[in-house]
């Protein structure tokens, strides 16, 4: 039985015993293949908990072995064009001196990256400015909140905050932010009508924007956040939610009560995916967000 | 985009000798008249959809789609050890706007009818498109409950397993699509959508409602690939690769204006069913007071996955002027403009 006392345990040795051979994770025990975004996620869990170093070693070259020449981390080696697990990659690869090359060449692949941006006509029905810069899900379609909000946090904890695509990349994250607080997928107005924020994107922004906005500028979005937090089971939203309000010092109280009802989900919906688990077990142990499990490391 | 005399030769292949045949005489006719016959016969598609009256989401909705089996000629033979996907429309996670996605009283009341006579398995699968986190969509909206209660499983396409299939459409320069594993462990594939209007496409219905069977993880949040291509050509592609079975449309309570996100409740009382969903879709267009040879997927669609021309589809249950309800249109959307009956 999971309980607040033994709830991180549970989710460090279930996410171990998503292992496979070659060193990657899969996302689930049905899956055949180890994929590039639970891997990832695993050796982010794994840091957060500061004492599976061989795990870390041998998924990290797994992820090695997936990298494109241009630098990129696709999902899929048939499908090039989803490359949005590069921005993981590059925080698993943070900090590990047998990768530098790997993990430079993600970041270079990153900041030459943007997704399809136009000046907006006049009698356009979007109301956020579709010229910023940010980073796509898939290759030549626009960017959106949570990939660049994700290619932020990681070039950012890479050291490269004051280059300018990261500056645009936040530039792009405050226009997308709703009047009524928190983000959405990345669409504020469409037809003059304002759309509603999710619980997830808003976290994952405002991940990306600490120390680099000012908590009035988005005081309505933690707001909006901390409005839902209480209610939220689902693990993604949950995970990334204490996530984000801790980044902001505003870690919700009892965090392995509420992560122990999230896992009870799994009667319903079955086993959660690693990056489920992995983000869960981070969110436990990451007091004061994600940027937070790296300053442990050697 | 219109149905060339080009794309209808291409998709000869696919069609019955009857349809070919219809095909054959109205291309004829088209080249000697200059007349778009083969719009008027639509290849000799000829269909049937189904429709109910229903006031409530508590009454007996899986009596009345069996009901609608009958009609339409659904036996339990045809569907005695199958195993059934029911694709419902789950767009944002807003309890409190129970309008924006289709209810959960309804897609259990479809699981009852098809286990009632005899599915093997049936299972409820979605790749939501806007938000990431389709369990939590599940818990606001409700299906959590239809979800432990009556032990459906559910599958999230966003994350499922994927293969590769050739794009049998080619409205769109997409030459492959990556379809959900869980496609190759089931034998039918029901649409089940919201009546909804949509402020790119004009309407949002069982053929638009199978973008959600396109991975997140391949296509984004939005599925931004499918938009970039276009949405109506996204539609076609997607119809014709998939090959879906059958659709049963929620309009208890659709939604009228700005759908499929910002629209208003429209108490439209009746579902809409049929194993055509370019058929299903034009009924359920006329329901709504909207023609649907003025919108474009379905215009396009006439003739070569389905018909939308009234004399095309057999009409059982109740009449469509009987329902008829108009949803209200909005005039500052290019998609809307034009498009009442």
């Amino acid at each position: 039985m999971i309980t607040a006392e033994n709830v991180t345990n549970y989710l460090e040795q279930t996410i171990l015993k998503r292992k496979a051979d070659n060193g990657g994770f899969l996302s689930s025990i049905a899956h055949k293949q180890p994929c590039p975004v639970a891997t990832s996620w695993a050796i982010l869990a794994c840091l957060a908990c500061g004492n599976k170093t061989e795990a870390i070693k041998i998924a990290r070259m797994y992820l090695s072995t997936l990298q494109r020449e241009d630098g990129r981390i696709c999902l899929d080696e048939n499908y090039t064009a989803a490359f949005w697990p590069t921005a993981l990659a590059i925080l698993a690869w943070q900090g590990a001196t047998d990768y530098k090359n790997q993990y430079n060449q993600a970041i270079q692949f990153l900041l030459k990256t943007t997704g399809i941006h136009y000046k907006k006509k006049a009698d356009s029905p979007l109301g956020h400015d579709t010229s910023i810069q940010g980073w796509p899900w898939i290759e030549k379609t626009h960017s959106w909140t949570e990939p660049t909000a994700l290619s932020i946090l990681a070039l950012k904890i890479a050291g490269c905050t004051e280059h300018a695509r990261v500056k645009e990349g936040l530039r792009m994250i405050m226009d997308r932010q709703l009047d009524r607080g928190g983000w959405n997928y990345g669409n504020i107005t469409i037809f003059g009508k304002e759309l509603f924020p999710i619980p997830d994107s808003t976290a994952i922004a405002i991940s990306a924007l600490v120390g680099s906005v000012s908590r009035a500028d988005i005081d309505k979005s933690i707001y909006y956040l901390k409005s839902q937090i209480d209610k939220i089971k689902a693990p993604f939203s949950l995970g990334w939610g204490i996530l984000g309000l801790s980044a902001w010092n505003e870690r919700p109280a009892n965090i392995e009560e509420k992560i122990t009802e999230s896992l009870a989900l799994q009667k319903k919906y079955g086993a959660f995916q690693t990056p489920l688990l992995s983000l869960l077990l981070i969110a436990c142990k990451a007091p004061n967000g994600l940027p937070g499990i790296f300053r442990t490391e050697s | 985009m219109k149905v060339t005399i080009r794309n209808f030769i291409s998709t000869q292949n696919g069609l019955t000798r009857r349809q070919f045949l219809w095909g054959t005489l109205a291309g004829t006719s088209t080249l000697a008249l200059g007349l778009p016959m083969y719009r008027l016969y639509e290849n000799g598609f000829r269909c049937d959809t189904f429709i109910a009256r229903m006031k409530d989401y508590q009454l007996d909705i899986s009596g009345i789609v069996r009901s609608g089996f009958q009609e339409l000629g659904v036996s339990p033979a045809e569907i005695k050890g199958k195993r059934i996907l029911l694709k419902p429309n789950l767009v944002e996670p807003h309890s409190e706007k129970p309008h924006i996605n289709t209810h959960p009283l309804f897609v259990r009341g479809v699981a009852e009818a098809f286990l009632h006579l005899g599915a093997a398995k049936v299972y409820i699968a979605e790749g939501t498109g806007h938000c990431r986190d389709t369990i939590y969509i599940l818990e606001e909206s409700g299906f959590s409950e239809i979800i432990k209660e009556d032990r459906l499983p559910f599958v999230d396409i966003n994350y499922d397993e994927v293969f590769k299939k050739a794009n049998a459409g080619k409205y769109t320069k997409c030459s492959s699509f990556f379809l959900p594993g869980i496609l190759k462990e089931t034998d039918w594939i029901v649409s089940l959508p919201k009546l909804k209007t949509h402020h790119w496409s004009g309407v949002t219905l069982s053929m638009k409602n199978l973008f959600g069977l396109m991975p997140g993880s391949y296509y984004g949040w939005p599925k931004n690939v499918l938009h970039s291509m276009g949405i109506e050509q996204s539609i076609l592609d997607i119809n014709a690769t998939v090959k879906p079975h059958f659709a049963i449309v929620d309009g208890i309570i659709g939604m009228e204006g700005d759908g499929p996100i910002m629209g208003t409740p429209k108490a439209s009382h009746v579902i809409v069913m049929g194993r055509n969903l370019t058929a299903v879709d034009a009924t359920c267009a006329r329901v709504m007071g909207i023609d649907p040879h003025k919108i474009h997927y379905l215009s396009a669609a006439s003739g070569r996955l389905g018909p939308i021309s009234e004399r095309n589809i057999r009409q059982v249950g109740e009449t469509i002027k009987s329902v008829r309800i108009n949803f209200a249109l909005e005039e500052n959307m290019p998609a809307h403009r034009y498009i009442r009956i």
